[in-house]
C-alpha cells in the first residue's frame, strides 16, 4: 500500500507549470531556491524573474556591521580557510535577495582564476571577489579594466615585476590566452607573440604599493594599486594591427572590439549557465556545442556594448536555456553544492559559530575556493566527481537535508504534512522532489524511493520521519548532482 | 624637540598617548582580536582575544603588566566547562576573580586571576536568566553582575553566582529599549551605561533600570557609529568605544563629548622585537604610506578599561594591541 489518502495539495496548476522552469532559472543564475522562494517566483512570473535577477543592486545586501561584529576575524582574513569560510558565508547570505550577484562572482572567479597558493593574502583576494560583485554584471571592457588594475591579479600574474626596461609579459599572456580572446577560435589564432609583448608593454608600471604578506605584527592590510608613470614604457605599439602610445586601458579597448572576445565570453557564459562545453584549451579548434546559440551571445555582446547583464538577460530568455534538455544538464560545482544547500535548510543565515566546518566541504569536495589549481581555474563537469569528492557530496547533503532542525527543513516537513490528512509514500516523495526544486528522478530511482517510504509507513514509522529520510535519499540520488 | 610625535596628545588635549602593548600571536606575548581588556586586582592587564576558528588555541586571556611584560596565559578552545569559544567580555568580580562571556554557549564562567577555572552558569533562551549571546559585563558597586543579553535587547542583573536579580530592556530604539546592545559599564553612584550598539548610542539607567538619558554623541561632530566598550572613571568621565568610527569618545557625566582619541601607537616592546629578527617585514612596512595608519591609528577599538591612576587601556581589536593613554 504506498497511497492512504489523496496527495495534498502541494502545488498549484500554475506552480507546477511555471515552478520547474523557474527552479530551472534559479539553479542556474542563483544557488536554487526554497519552497517560499519559488512561490514569489511564480507569482512575479518567469519573464519578471529574469529582470528581478538581473539588478541585484536593487535590494539590500548583508548586514556588513552584524558580519563583523560576530566575525572579528573576517575584517582583516589572515589564512586561506578564513577566506574561503567568508566565501561561502557571502554566497549564502546572499543567495535569497542577491543570487546572481553571487553566481556571477563565481563565475567570474573561475575564469580570472587566482590563488591564494602565491598570493598569500586572503584580504586583497577576497576584495577581487568583491570586484565582481560589483563589476561582474555590467561591461565586459570596465571588467578588464578593473582586473588590470586588481592587486591580487598583478601579485599573480607577476605584474608587479613588469618594467618599462624589463617586460614580464605574464600577465600580457594570460590576459589574451585566458581571460578575453583565447589562443584561437575556427582553426585560427587570435594573436601572436608580438602582441603578447606588446600587451606586456602597455601594463609596464601598473604595479601595488605593498606587497607584504606578513601578518605580524599589526595584521594584514590590503594592497593597494599604484601606477607609476616613471616605470611605463609610453612608446609606440602595434597591437592586433593597430599603432600607437597605448596604455592599459587602449589595449583592453582593442581586445574588446575583437570577434574573438564575443566569442570567447559567449562560450564562457554558455558553458557555466547552459551547459558543459570542452575544456577552454581546445576551443581553437572545437567548435561550440549550439553554434546558434553562441551566435546570438556574440550578436549580444556586441549591440550592448559588451554588457554582460544584456546577454544574460538574451540566454535566460533563450528557448535553448528554457528547454527541458537543458535542466540537469550541468554538474554542481562543489560550491554550488554546499551554498545550494545551505540556502535551502537555511543554516548560516545569521553569524554563529562552525561556519568553518561547513564551507570547509568546498575543499573536501575539490574546490578550494580562493586558491584554484591553476590560472586555468578549475576543471568543471563531469570532472568534477571521483569516488571520494562523491562520498562528500552525498554524506554533506544528505546530512542536512535529514536535519529538521534547520529551518528550511523543518519547513519543507510542516508544508507537507500540513493539511492533516494522511499521506501516501508516492505523495511524500513528489513533495520533496518538488520542494527540493522539482528535481527530477529516474523512474527506477523514484520508485524505489516510493517503496521505502511505503516500507516505513507500512511499519508504523511516522510520516515526519519518512519525509526525513526521503529527503535524505534524494539528496544521495545521482540526479540531485546535477543543476 | 622629539615629544609631540612620541608622546602625542588626543584632539582635545585631555588626553596623552602613553604606550602600547601587543602583536599579533597566536600564543605567547601577542594578541589575536583582542575584545576585552580588564585590571586584575594583583594589577595585571588581562587581554581576551577572539581569534578565529583557524588558531583555537588563539582564543585566550593573556595575563601582562601594564609594562608590557607577559606574564601568562590561559585558553581552552570548546564548548565544555571551562571553555570558550567566542568570548566577548571579561570583568573582575569584588571576589578577585575573573568572569568571562561566551556567546557561543551563552554562558558566564569564573576563573581565578591566574586562570583556574571555577564554575559557570547560563543557558541559552529568551526567559528571565537565561541568555541569548551575553557580550558585556560589568560589576556594579553593590557586588552584582550586569551582564548585556545582546539578542534578547535587555540587560540582566544577577548575583555573582548566577541568580537573577531583574532585567530591563525589550527590542526597539525608543527610550530603554535596545537594538543588539555591546558594552556597559556602572559608575561609582552605580548608574549604569549600556551601548545601544545598532540604535547608535548609549543609554544611561539608574540603578533599578530607570532610564535617565542617552547619548548619541553628535555634538562632537559625527554621531556614534556602531560603540560597543565602556568605561567610566572615578570622575564620572564616559569612554565610548565609537567602533566604526574607529575612535574612542570621552564624554562628560552629561553625555558632551570632551575629547577624541584617536590611536597614536608606537612600536610595542613585542613588535620591536620581533621586527629586529625581521628587519625584511619592517622595511616592507615602512615602504607603503598606507602603512603609517596601519602602525598608530585605532582599527576597531573595541572594548576600554580606565585604572584609579587615570591610565585608559584601549583594545584596539584588528591592531592586535592595546593602546595606552594617560590622562594629561
Amino acid at each position: 500500500m504506498t497511497a492512504v489518502a489523496s496527495a495534498p495539495a502541494i502545488a498549484s496548476q500554475q506552480a507546477a507549470t511555471d515552478g520547474p522552469l523557474l527552479a530551472h532559472l534559479l539553479r542556474r543564475a542563483g544557488f536554487g531556491a526554497t519552497p517560499a522562494e519559488l512561490d514569489s517566483y511564480c507569482q512575479r512570473g518567469y519573464d519578471a524573474t529574469v529582470e528581478w535577477l538581473l539588478h541585484p543592486e536593487y535590494r539590500p545586501g548583508l548586514d556588513e556591521d552584524i558580519i563583523e561584529r560576530y566575525y572579528i576575524d573576517w575584517k582583516e582574513s589572515r589564512n586561506i580557510e578564513g577566506a574561503l569560510t567568508e566565501t561561502v558565508y557571502r554566497m549564502n547570505g546572499n543567495a535569497g535577495a542577491r543570487p546572481l550577484q553571487e553566481k556571477i562572482a563565481l563565475f567570474w572567479h573561475g575564469v580570472f582564476a587566482t590563488g591564494l597558493a602565491k598570493v598569500l593574502h586572503e584580504k586583497t583576494m577576497l576584495n577581487q571577489i568583491d570586484m565582481f560583485r560589483q563589476y561582474g554584471l555590467g561591461s565586459f571592457r570596465e571588467l578588464l579594466a578593473q582586473l588590470a588594475r586588481d592587486p591580487a591579479m598583478i601579485f599573480w600574474l607577476d605584474n608587479n615585476f613588469n618594467h618599462k626596461d624589463a617586460i614580464n609579459e605574464n600577465w600580457g599572456r594570460e590576459l589574451l590566452e585566458l581571460f578575453s580572446m583565447g589562443v584561437g577560435m575556427d582553426g585560427q589564432a587570435n594573436y601572436t607573440e608580438d602582441d603578447v609583448q606588446e600587451a606586456a608593454r602597455a601594463f609596464t608600471g601598473w604595479t601595488i604599493d605593498d606587497d607584504n604578506v606578513a601578518s605580524i605584527p599589526y595584521g594584514k592590510t590590503p594592497w593597494r594599486f599604484r601606477y607609476d608613470a616613471d616605470d611605463h614604457d609610453d612608446g609606440a605599439k602595434t597591437f592586433l594591427g593597430e599603432t600607437g602610445n597605448f596604455n592599459g586601458d587602449d589595449v583592453i579597448d582593442i581586445i574588446c572590439r575583437q570577434p574573438a572576445t564575443a566569442r570567447f565570453v559567449s562560450r564562457h557564459i554558455y558553458n557555466f549557465f547552459v551547459a558543459d562545453d570542452a575544456p577552454v584549451p581546445a576551443w581553437q579548434n572545437t567548435p561550440p556545442a549550439d553554434p546558434e546559440a553562441i551566435a546570438l551571445l556574440e550578436s549580444e555582446y556586441f549591440r550592448s556594448g559588451y554588457n554582460i547583464r544584456a546577454m544574460l538577460r538574451v540566454l535566460f530568455n533563450a528557448d535553448f536555456f528554457k528547454s527541458e534538455t537543458a535542466r540537469f544538464a550541468r554538474v554542481k560545482s562543489p560550491t554550488e553544492v554546499v551554498v545550494g544547500t545551505l540556502h535551502l535548510v537555511g543554516d548560516f543565515k545569521f553569524p554563529r559559530a562552525g561556519v568553518l566546518a561547513t564551507a570547509l566541504e568546498c575543499r573536501y569536495m575539490n574546490q578550494d575556493l580562493l586558491n584554484p589549481p591553476s590560472v586555468e581555474g578549475w576543471h568543471t563537469g563531469k570532472e568534477w566527481i571521483d569516488s571520494g569528492s562523491m562520498v562528500e557530496r552525498i554524506n554533506f547533503v544528505a546530512d542536512e537535508l535529514g536535519n529538521p532542525a534547520h529551518s528550511g527543513i523543518r519547513s519543507i516537513v510542516d508544508r507537507l504534512t500540513a493539511g492533516g490528512e494522511s499521506l501516501g509514500a508516492a505523495d511524500i516523495v513528489d513533495g520533496c522532489l518538488e520542494l527540493l526544486g522539482w528535481v527530477i528522478l529516474r523512474d527506477d530511482n523514484r520508485a524505489a524511493l516510493v517503496a521505502q517510504a511505503a516500507e516505513a509507513l507500512e511499519g508504523g514509522a511516522a510520516p515526519e520521519q519518512v519525509i526525513l529520510n526521503t529527503l535524505r535519499m534524494i539528496g544521495s540520488t545521482r540526479e540531485y548532482q546535477f543543476a | 624637540m622629539t615629544t609631540v610625535v612620541e608622546y602625542p596628545l588626543s584632539v582635545a588635549g585631555l588626553y596623552q598617548y602613553h604606550d602600547v602593548i601587543g602583536l599579533l600571536s597566536g600564543g605567547g606575548p601577542g594578541f589575536s582580536g583582542p575584545v576585552s581588556v580588564a585590571l586584575g586586582p594583583d594589577g595585571l592587564l588581562h587581554v581576551a582575544s577572539r581569534a578565529n576558528p583557524n588558531q583555537p588555541e588563539a582564543v585566550r586571556v593573556s595575563r601582562c603588566t601594564v609594562g608590557g611584560d607577559f606574564v601568562g596565559e590561559f585558553c581552552g578552545w570548546g564548548e565544555a566547562p571551562g571553555q570558550f569559544i567566542w568570548v566577548t567580555a571579561i570583568a573582575f568580580g569584588p571576589d578577585g576573580n575573573l568572569y568571562l562571556a561566551d556567546e557561543n554557549t551563552h554562558r558566564i564562567s569564573k576563573f581565578t586571576a591566574e586562570g583556574r577555572f571555577l564554575g559557570c552558569w547560563g543557558e541559552f533562551g529568551a526567559g528571565p536568566g537565561q541568555l541569548n549571546r551575553p557580550s558585556g559585563m560589568a560589576f556594579a558597586p553593590d557586588g552584582t553582575l550586569l551582564v548585556v543579553d545582546s539578542l534578547n535587547d535587555r540587560v540582566q542583573r544577577f548575583t555573582a553566582g548566577g541568580n537573577l536579580l531583574a532585567a530591563w530592556g525589550e527590542s526597539g530604539a525608543g527610550p530603554g529599549e535596545f537594538d543588539m546592545p555591546w558594552g556597559v559599564a556602572v559608575d561609582a553612584g552605580g548608574a549604569v551605561y549600556v551601548s545601544d550598539w545598532r540604535n547608535d548610542r548609549v543609554q544611561k539607567f539608574d540603578a533599578g533600570g530607570g532610564f535617565i538619558a542617552e547619548f548619541d554623541g553628535r555634538d562632537g561632530g559625527d554621531g556614534l557609529a556602531r560603540p560597543n566598550g565602556l568605561a567610566v572613571d572615578g570622575d564620572g568621565r564616559i569612554y565610548v568605544c565609537d567602533w566604526m568610527n574607529d575612535r574612542v569618545q570621552v564624554m562628560s557625566a552629561s553625555g558632551r563629548v570632551i575629547d577624541t582619541l584617536i590611536g597614536h601607537s608606537g612600536t610595542s616592546k613585542w613588535a620591536r622585537t620581533f621586527l629586529d629578527a625581521n628587519p625584511d617585514i619592517e622595511e616592507k612596512l615602512n615602504a607603503a604610506a598606507q602603512n603609517i595608519e596601519l602602525k598608530r591609528r585605532f582599527y576597531r577599538p573595541t572594548a576600554v578599561a580606565v585604572s584609579d591612576d587615570g591610565l585608559v587601556f584601549v583594545a584596539d581589536c584588528y591592531r592586535h594591541r592595546v593602546q595606552i593613554y594617560r590622562r594629561a
